[in-house]
């Protein structure tokens, strides 16, 4: 028998849309950051979010969910974590190796623009891993 | 990896029952039964009981231990 989607899975896809949609264009399109930017990804993510779960949730009957969707959604989180504190531990090293080597000037404020911007860059990368891991692990056995 | 191998598949087509239906009694998604089907995933011993007691039969008919085996 097919095996079709259940509705976690339709979810997750939804959600790495959004964020491909959202967040893509910010990291590949705009050279300058600002935190207006930011804030408008925020609520573009949320409103585009709300829009796909809506959606799904009136199309799909069987909306059930189980041990094995609570045990890949904790996957997606740790994976999630994971690469966070990987990201910002490096983030963290390379913030200390141009400070020490006087590359960067802290008083400056487009520095705090880019530390936003970076950081909200480590969110997001971890967000995407998260969504990846949850969707690779439904077609892996766990 | 220890695997939990099971009979679902056979235990199911002799008793002509979808998947669907083992899903709703069990309380699980088809994609939960089905990946149990392919033993790419090993329930709770609460859910193999009520997986068990829904094709009405004991939990060693259904499930058995495989220490050393090797997913399919």
């Amino acid at each position: 028998m097919a095996t079709t989607l259940s509705y976690r899975e339709k979810s997750l896809y939804a959600s790495l849309v959004a964020e491909v949609v959202v967040y893509g264009p910010y990291f590949f399109l705009h050279q300058q950051n600002s935190v207006n930017k930011v804030a408008g990804m925020i609520v573009g993510i949320i409103a585009l979010q709300a829009v796909l779960q809506t959606v799904i949730a009136l199309l799909t009957r069987n909306r059930v969910t189980d041990e094995r969707d609570r045990l890949i959604e904790l996957r997606g989180y740790r994976a999630g974590y994971l690469t966070v504190a990987t990201l910002m531990v490096a983030g963290l090293g390379m913030l200390w190796f141009h400070a020490t080597e006087g590359h960067i000037n802290l008083e400056n404020r487009q520095m705090g623009l880019h530390f936003l911007s970076v950081f909200f860059g480590m969110l997001v990368i971890a967000d995407v891993a998260k969504t990846a891991t949850q969707i690779v692990s439904y077609r892996r056995a766990l | 990896m220890p695997a939990i191998r099971n009979q679902i598949r056979e235990l199911r087509a002799v008793r002509e029952m979808t998947q669907q239906d083992l899903a709703d009694r069990v309380g699980v998604t088809r994609q939960t039964v089905i990946a149990m089907e392919q033993d790419k995933y090993s329930p709770s011993l609460e859910t193999a009981f009520k997986v068990a007691m829904a094709l009405g039969v004991t939990l060693e008919h259904c499930f058995q231990y495989v220490p050393d085996g090797k997913r399919s």
